[in-house]
């Protein structure tokens, strides 16, 4: 960067962080406009904050070239890759607005939580263009101290609060753990950047192979702990159990998509010399997350919790699209990223939908009978439920699929057969709520809430998982083709 | 015949079985919203269509047009592709005349026969799909497409002979029928990985084009101790496949209790048409079985025993139906024979005049079945002439026809199948040959006797029918006549018309109707020797030749036994009464297997439930092994989840830990 003479950034660098800097001035803009919005009024901040995500998304395609954009000196790198996990993150973070605006209306000081919501996504986005572990890791400290609030936000609740700090401390030791591995990987290379790593730890050598070990295991497990991989898992039971539902559903989904997309940054950008020991670990890895989400899953009676262990599982699946390391894996993550969004985001959905008077937290049970009451939820919620157990053809059957077939072209096949075992064991938890709801007689009366928004999302996720199941081609093109910015 | 001097309009062909298929969807689908009158509509305008397109068909196709050519891949898996496409020549195109001619016709009685029916809808949806797929197996291209069209009729043929599901005897006989099927099917499809594995390729034209050279390499097969060569080994098990779906022995015995479905099925499926493609799968692969003597012989020798076995049952058997039946296992008999002594032209010019004339008899008595309340058994008919005229003409008709007497339709096939019979000889079997001649031969005296025992005691004789049923006793509506009528027609002309007019029996490639469609080596065409030696045959030659002298000897039998000493059957059925029961009882077949079969396969199926499912399954590995284990763990896990932060910290430390110490000592 010698050659750098300007003393500000071109502005056209600046066009690339549109998205981010409109979510960031309208967030700030929301947090004072909030002040003045009369309590019975507060549904204006949802919609505001609605529509500042859908303007990112807007300005992410608007902003986006065929070519690679860099800006701020390297720091900041715009690809499809990028944009690709920007338009998730968008999504996810609307559609989890969306899912609040009934469920938190009673909450004192809502504008805040809207606001918080748009300062995690733009940590998120941050995140997924970070070229950098200074910008990585500015922007996973913004999304996390913002979900930390926002998973404690029912201050009241005991649940609540007590989740929120769990995550809290726990989150703070793995931020430590990865800045600690930072410092070796700077310490080998003196730089921040991925692609000056990468080629600090090659000229090192085997001279540094310690220190180079150290920085790789701290690294993987910060990590790890944002994606849920076990053993880093055990904050998420308590974490999505106590949090808002519309929380939950949003941290299963928003910050993997950003947490996947920068592992597999670092991974192909900063640690190609490494693939060998990444590999074993991410292996040992991906047993036991397998394994633990989806055993314990079956031992759960509380829904939102039975998620959270699946979202484990989920990710144990993922993990074999990083330990292919090829171009099918990396796609392949993207494709199940995508279709997970909206499998989870259809289920909280319709939990939230049945939402009952100062009733919370959704027992299993609870589902019973509901086929009888509302068909139509009940088939949306089968489609969901099927779709995460993989049964073809939905959307889940070829998000699984393409992992798969990718670990296997990887020579991986022993894995894949251990990771079909348990993807039986999931089927079978999955399925047993689709036998509640069809097969049980009701228990207790269901009190519904009419939201159409979130009636339209629950319509929406399951004409995307019908719809994707029987022609996924359009999506897996799509996402190998947004691998171009990585490889 | 000239290759390819004209190709055929792809639409138009696809069309054909197109049109029956979406008709049958639309009516399967939405059969609970449609009036009867509609689905009706649907399906049988849908047939008639097809019918007149593959009239247009067969015209061009005389002219010397014909298609080959694939439309789509329907699979690939490496070096096996799986082609949709169609070979349309001169046996597809008689086929596809006949199939869409008898399904029109069986449509529109349907529309009198079932009215009322609750499964009216269902009923028209199934017919319709099944001549789809007849259409699929005589038009395809690729012995895939054939088997597709084999499995789908099957299916059909097993819902509509267990169309009356409330029926106990009903889904019997529709398993029975699709079990038995099975058993053929395990043996067509072994055929066509057979082909697939020594040629590489499924499709016809290469095949066949092929076969020549794989003789003359000469590969052998060791199978179970037999040495036999790969052709034979081909052509045997295509031909197992052939014994099960046309209903020969040993696998026989689904036909007549096939009888069970509504009639207008015994008609178009169990007569006409399904029944059928198993001659018409020899005759398609004739290129084959040509060069494998053994196999031919063992076409002869099945289909002879069938044409003779089945005669004799069918003397004795008081349902009507079932007197058709056994007649339909007995003609498809000779048709085999045909095919066997290469005389595959025949085959298929019997399997045509056949289907007129059986799908007629069957309608006819579909018609007599209606008249006396749904009552089939014949010693509570007679007399019936009085009450349903057009009924009895067309009946007699097609009696005529099956009987062999000229100049209905059935002489001039059944009379060319036993000329080609008696004129080949085998090198190696020839007793083969000798008692193909003796069966066929004898079977026309029985076959004109028992149709006419049956034909006289419907409509003739002493008037037997019960009081209470005799009130409703009246001729059958139009629409049930009209398909009678159009039949008869067919029952009286095809014959003629067939050697007439298309010249079936001229064994000359270029000049016959057949041309080169289908293939019979020089060596031992029959039809060759025949030709040389009838030059000079004058029209009336037939009265020198025996056939013709037994089928009048079988129908004054049955004037004698039945018209005039009317008490003659039963002291003749008392005389010989251990023969008599032995025929009633159909040679004891359905006994056989029950005893050789169904018994040791239920104990077979009782052993394996007990000891191999709930013993070891459920006992051994699901309660004590896979279940607990999984259970087990879900607890372990759950456990750990103490809910303390410091012991989820904990687990972070160890797993980093855990992965450093690996690394490290490692490296």
């Amino acid at each position: 960067m010698a050659n750098v003479t300007f003393p500000f950034p071109f502005p056209e660098h600046l066009l690339a962080l549109l998205p981010e800097m409109i979510v960031a001035v309208l967030a700030m803009a929301l947090l004072l406009l909030d002040l003045f919005v009369p309590k019975e009024k507060k549904r204006m901040t949802a919609y505001m904050a609605a529509l500042t995500m859908m303007a990112a998304g807007a300005a992410t395609l608007f902003v986006m070239t065929p070519e690679t954009q860099v800006a701020f000196y390297g720091f900041f790198v715009l690809d499809h890759f990028a944009v690709f996990a920007k338009l998730l993150i968008c999504i996810a973070t609307l559609l989890g607005i969306v899912l609040s605006i009934d469920y938190m209306k009673d909450e004192e000081n809502i504008g805040e939580y809207y606001v918080l919501m748009l300062f995690s996504a733009l940590g998120m986005m941050l995140m997924v263009s970070a070229n950098n572990f200074i910008i990585m890791y500015l922007g996973l400290e913004l999304m996390a101290l913002s979900t930390y609030v926002l998973v404690g936000y029912q201050r009241d609740v005991l649940r609540s609060s007590e989740a929120a700090l769990k995550y809290f401390i726990l989150g703070a030791l793995s931020s430590g753990m990865l800045l600690y591995g930072v410092t070796f990987f700077y310490g080998v290379s003196g730089s921040f950047h991925f692609v000056a790593i990468a080629q600090g730890i090659a000229e090192a050598g085997s001279s540094a192979g310690t220190a180079v070990l150290l920085g790789l295991v701290f690294v993987l497990a910060g990590l790890a702990f944002k994606v849920s991989m076990a053993p880093f898992h055990m904050w998420t039971p308590d974490t999505y159990e106590g949090a808002p539902t519309p929380i939950t559903a949003f941290m299963s989904v928003a910050p993997k998509v950003a947490g996947f997309v920068i592992f597999m940054r670092i991974l192909v950008d900063a640690l190609p010399g490494l693939q060998h020991e990444y590999t074993t670990i991410l292996i040992v890895m991906a047993v036991i997350t397998m394994a633990v989400g989806n055993l314990a899953a079956i031992a759960q009676r509380n829904i939102k919790r039975m998620l959270a262990y699946s979202t484990i599982g989920h990710v144990g699946f993922v993990m074999l699209g990083l330990i292919a390391a090829n171009a099918d894996g990396y796609a392949g993550i993207l494709v199940y990223l995508s279709v997970y969004l909206f499998m989870n985001m259809g289920v909280f959905a319709i939990i939230i939908l049945m939402r009952r008077e100062g009733i919370q937290g959704e027992l299993l049970d609870d589902f019973a009978g509901l086929s009888r009451v509302r068909p139509g939820y009940a088939l949306a919620m089968g489609l969901f439920l099927f779709s995460l157990g993989g049964i073809p053809f939905l959307a889940g059957f070829w998000a699984k699929y393409v992992v798969f077939i990718a670990a296997i072209e990887a020579g991986h096949l022993y894995l894949v057969l251990y990771a079909l075992l348990f993807s039986a064991v999931g089927a079978f938890y999955y399925i047993r709520v689709v036998k509640y709801i069809y097969f049980d007689e009701e228990r207790v009366a269901f009190n519904f809430v009419e939201n159409r928004m979130m009636q339209a999302t629950v319509v929406v996720s399951a004409i995307a998982v019908v719809a994707l199941g029987i022609y996924p081609d359009p999506l897996i093109d799509l996402c190998q083709k947004a691998l171009g910015g990585l490889i | 015949m000239q290759e390819s001097a004209m190709m055929l309009n792809t639409t138009e062909l696809l069309a054909i079985p197109a049109l029956p298929l979406i008709a049958s969807l639309i009516v399967g689908l939405f059969g609970w919203a449609l009036k009867e009158k509609i689905s009706h509509i649907i399906t049988s305008a849908s047939v008639i269509i097809a019918a007149v397109l593959s009239a247009h068909v067969f015209m061009q196709v005389l002219d010397g047009a014909s298609f080959y050519g694939n439309f789509w891949t329907w699979m690939l898996s490496d070096t096996f592709v799986v082609p949709v496409g169609m070979m349309i020549d001169r046996l597809t195109a008689i086929m596809m005349l006949t199939v869409t001619i008898v399904s029109a016709c069986v449509h529109i009685y349907t529309i009198g026969y079932m009215h009322g029916d609750p499964g009216y809808s269902r009923f028209f949806s199934y017919i319709s799909g099944f001549t789809f797929s007849m259409l699929v197996l005589v038009m395809g291209n690729n012995f895939f497409t054939l088997f597709f069209g084999w499995e789908a009729v099957g299916l059909v043929s097993y819902l509509l002979i267990g169309f009356w599901f409330k029926r106990e005897s009903a889904n019997f006989a529709a398993l029975k029928a699709f079990i038995v099927n099975r058993i053929g099917d395990f043996g067509f499809a072994i055929g066509i990985l057979a082909i697939w594995y020594y040629f590489g390729t499924i499709d016809y034209r290469e095949v066949f084009t092929q076969v020549e050279a794989f003789v003359a390499q000469g590969d052998v097969l060791h199978f179970m101790g037999w040495e036999m060569s790969a052709i034979t080994f081909i052509c045997l098990a295509l031909f197992i496949g052939a014994m099960g779906k046309s209903g020969q022995v040993p696998l026989h015995v689904w036909l007549p209790d096939s009888m069970e479905g509504p009639t207008p099925i015994s008609a178009l499926i169990h007569a006409a048409t399904m029944v059928t493609a198993g001659v018409f799968m020899v005759a398609r692969c004739s290129p084959m079985f040509e060069f494998s003597e053994t196999a031919l012989a063992a076409v002869v020798l099945v289909g002879a025993i069938t044409a003779w076995m089945c005669a004799t049952i069918g003397l004795v058997q008081n349902d009507i139906k079932r007197v058709i039946a056994y007649s339909t296992c007995s003609q498809l008999g000779y048709m085999f024979v045909a095919c066997g002594v290469s005389a595959y032209s025949a085959g298929i010019f019997h399997l045509m005049t056949h289907a007129y004339f059986k799908a007629l008899l069957f309608l006819a008595a579909g018609s007599v079945i209606h008249a006396v309340m749904a009552d089939q058994d014949i010693r509570r008919m007679g007399q019936l002439r009085e009450y349903m005229p057009i009924t009895y003409i067309t009946m007699l008709i097609a009696a005529l026809a099956l009987s062999g007497v000229p100049p209905f339709a059935g002489f001039w096939s059944k009379d060319l199948i036993i000329e080609a019979t008696m004129v080949r000889e085998f090198t190696e079997y020839g007793w083969v040959g000798s008692f193909g001649y003796f069966a066929v031969l004898t079977a026309v005296f029985m076959t004109a006797f028992y149709t006419f025992r049956m034909f006289f005691l419907t409509f003739h004789n002493s008037d037997r029918v019960p009081a209470e049923t005799k009130p409703h006793v009246h001729e059958s509506p139009k629409v049930i006549t009209v398909p009678l009528m159009i039949l008869a027609v067919g029952a009286m002309l095809a014959g003629a018309w067939g050697v007439m007019a298309l010249d079936i029996a001229n064994p000359e490639a270029a000049a016959g109707y057949f041309g080169d469609s289908i293939f019979v080596l020089d060596a031992h065409n029959p039809l060759m020797i025949l030709a040389e030696e009838s030059h000079g045959h004058a029209w009336y030659h037939f009265v020198f030749s025996a056939p013709f002298w037994l089928a009048i000897g079988g129908i004054a039998l049955a004037t004698l036994m039945y018209l005039r000493e009317t008490a003659m059957p039963a002291s003749l059925a008392n005389a010989l009464k251990p023969i008599y029961t032995f025929l009633l009882n159909k040679w004891y077949w359905d006994e056989l297997y029950e005893k050789a079969v169904m018994r040791p396969a239920q104990w077979l199926g009782n052993w394996l439930w007990q000891k191999g499912d709930l013993g070891m399954i459920d006992k051994g590995m699901i309660h004590g092994g896979i279940v607990d284990s999984v259970k087990a763990g879900a607890v372990r896990m759950r456990e750990m989840q103490t809910g303390m932060v410091f012991h989820y910290a904990f687990a972070m430390v160890i797993g980093v830990f855990g992965f450093l110490t690996y690394l490290l000592l490692k490296a």
